[in-house]
């Protein structure tokens, strides 16, 4: 079977014209890129910048070794928060759904309080407040339990879309072949829904991952804080932030990608039966 | 006057849409291997009455009974009374992200805890009654809108409901996938399976039917038997809505 993706269904196939102003407008597109890039690089070049000794360091095994370390720091914490910014969203959204009024209004509030409040502002509070209440934390929960948190009303609202998107009748032939609402809602509502939003919660997956770049506030040792170590070792700031924003957006873009893949396989539920 | 428990009965039920009366004071019983078949203009309160019956749509007041017992308003209970009742939609609404097997057996192993495979054989073998079989494995968008009816009748089937109730099972199909529709239904019937049916075909109507109720307006105008109701209608309303059908 022909794997229709999102691009299929929005646009028509070009035709020679249409084709034709794609190619040129990539050349135009490309020409500018290399124009910037040439720009900076004669920047650097007259500022110094490219001086060996701001790169040389690059050729060293524990140059790298230190920036995996703070890496896999910083995966740990975006995939450890993301975990529980999914838990977390996944009961607010239930809770929204309730009939119950008093449960509904708790978790709207939630939602509301953590989508308007910055990350930034439950981070100073992991890293100021709670200690003082005489929870002691480590500095990886000090960043990811905040940027979970902050995350979780997003993943709700997400979650909640998804669920509403599920076509009503499935819900009542659920009910009317007698299944109660919340085995219907595992078995048959949720999985559906789930299935609409993972790309909303693989772009929050990449804003978590962002947001523990403030792990320099409490001193985790995260890709950033590593990052800002080298710099003040070395005071090479231009080349290490260069690489540390390759290595980040090289992560999301495979995430993206990740989604695209998981987006096809969901879809496709003949086909795994089919495998299995 | 029959004296055995009616599978479905409604006593004096009325439902609004908010300001709009759907149902007025409707009472009606259908019996263990009777075909009931609803007519009725559109927006006659046909489909609100058939969702009713499991109570897919609350109602005001009235009461339900399935098997003599009376329908709660919500609960396990609720849940094991519409357990005994089958539905066929309009629009099928099989569950999309699951095979055609899976359709079948998710019910009877969730709720009748049937064992997967017993649960799996006599989906198989459902499938087969209905012509379906050769589909099992895929989803149902892969199936066309005759064959995934059929795959809906057969997942109400799988519950080995008391009485099965359709909503117009044939109205968003083509017309040449009306008719195997119709037939597995018509096969159905012949072999005693209580039905109450909403539906536009007429002949089907007359053949199948033990029993025509006509609606109109939220109220039952007329019930008869088939060709009573078809060769000689009492009410005018009847009349029009017979003459409205055979001059398309
Ligand atoms: N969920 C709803 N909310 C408000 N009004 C409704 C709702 N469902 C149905 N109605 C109204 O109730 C009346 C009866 O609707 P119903 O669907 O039962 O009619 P019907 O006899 O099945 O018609 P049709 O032959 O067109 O399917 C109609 O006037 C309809 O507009
Ligand atoms: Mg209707």
């Amino acid at each position: 079977m022909k794997q229709t993706s999102i691009r299929d269904l929005l646009y028509e196939t070009p035709g020679p014209a249409a084709r034709k102003k794609i190619r040129v407008w990539t050349g135009v597109a490309l020409a500018a890129i290399a124009a910037l890039i040439a720009l900076i690089v004669r920047q650097f070049a007259e500022t110094g910048q490219l001086a060996e000794r701001y790169w040389s360091f690059f050729a060293k095994a524990t140059t790298w070794r230190f920036l995996g370390q703070g890496l896999l720091t910083t995966l740990e914490a975006a995939l450890t928060g993301a975990a529980i910014a999914f838990a977390l969203g996944f009961t607010l959204m239930r809770g929204k759904l309730r009939r119950n009024r008093i449960l509904r209004g708790i978790s709207t509030a939630l939602i509301e309080f953590t989508r308007g409040v910055p990350t930034l502002l439950f981070i100073y509070f992991f890293f100021l407040v709670v200690p003082q209440m005489g929870w002691k934390l480590s500095a990886f929960w000090k960043i990811t339990l905040p940027c979970a948190i902050s995350a979780c009303g997003v993943v709700a609202e997400a979650l909640r879309a998804g669920v509403n998107a599920v076509p009503k009748g499935q819900t009542e032939a659920a009910l009317s072949l007698g299944m109660t609402e919340t085995r219907l809602f595992y078995r048959v509502v949720f999985p559906q829904a789930i299935r609409f939003v993972i790309p909303s919660l693989i772009a929050e997956l990449v804003i978590v991952l962002k947001d523990t770049t403030f792990a320099y506030v409490v001193t985790c040792a995260d890709l950033m804080q590593n990052a800002k170590v080298l710099i003040s070792n070395y005071d090479a700031m231009l080349s290490v932030y260069l690489v540390v924003a390759v290595i980040y957006i090289l992560i999301n873009y495979l995430l993206n990608k990740l989604s695209d893949v998981l987006a096809v396989r969901l879809h496709s539920p003949a086909e795994r039966s089919a495998a299995a | 006057m029959n004296m055995e428990t009616p599978v479905i009965e409604l006593r004096h039920v009325d439902k609004h849409f908010g300001l709009l009366h759907v149902l007025k004071d409707i009472s009606l019983k259908v019996y263990r291997g009777e075909v009931v078949v609803i007519l009725g203009p559109s927006g006659s309160g046909k489909s609100t009455l058939c969702r009713t019956v499991n109570r897919l749509e609350t109602i005001d007041s009235g009461e339900i009974l399935i098997d003599g017992e009376p329908m709660p308003a919500e609960g396990r209970k609720l849940a094991s009374l519409r357990a005994k009742i089958g539905m066929v939609f309009q629009s099928f609404n099989l569950f999309a992200h699951m095979t055609i097997l899976d359709n079948l057996t998710l019910a009877p192993v969730d709720v009748l805890r049937i064992g997967k495979k017993e649960a799996r054989m006599e989906a198989m073998r459902l499938l087969e009654r209905v012509g379906v079989a050769d589909q099992a494995r895929k989803v149902p968008a892969q199936l066309s809108g005759g064959q995934q009816q059929r795959a809906a009748i057969a997942r109400a089937l799988a519950m080995r409901p008391e009485a099965i109730l359709f909503d117009e099972p044939t109205s968003a199909l083509d017309p040449e996938m009306i008719s195997e529709v119709l037939n597995v239904m018509t096969s159905l019937a012949s072999d005693g399976m209580t039905m109450l049916i909403v539906t536009h075909e007429m002949n089907f109507a007359r053949k199948v039917a033990d029993r025509v109720i006509f609606m109109d307006d939220g109220m039952i105008v007329e019930e008869s038997d088939p060709e009573a109701f078809f060769l000689h209608p009492q009410s005018e309303r009847a009349r029009d809505f017979l003459n409205a059908v055979h001059s398309h």
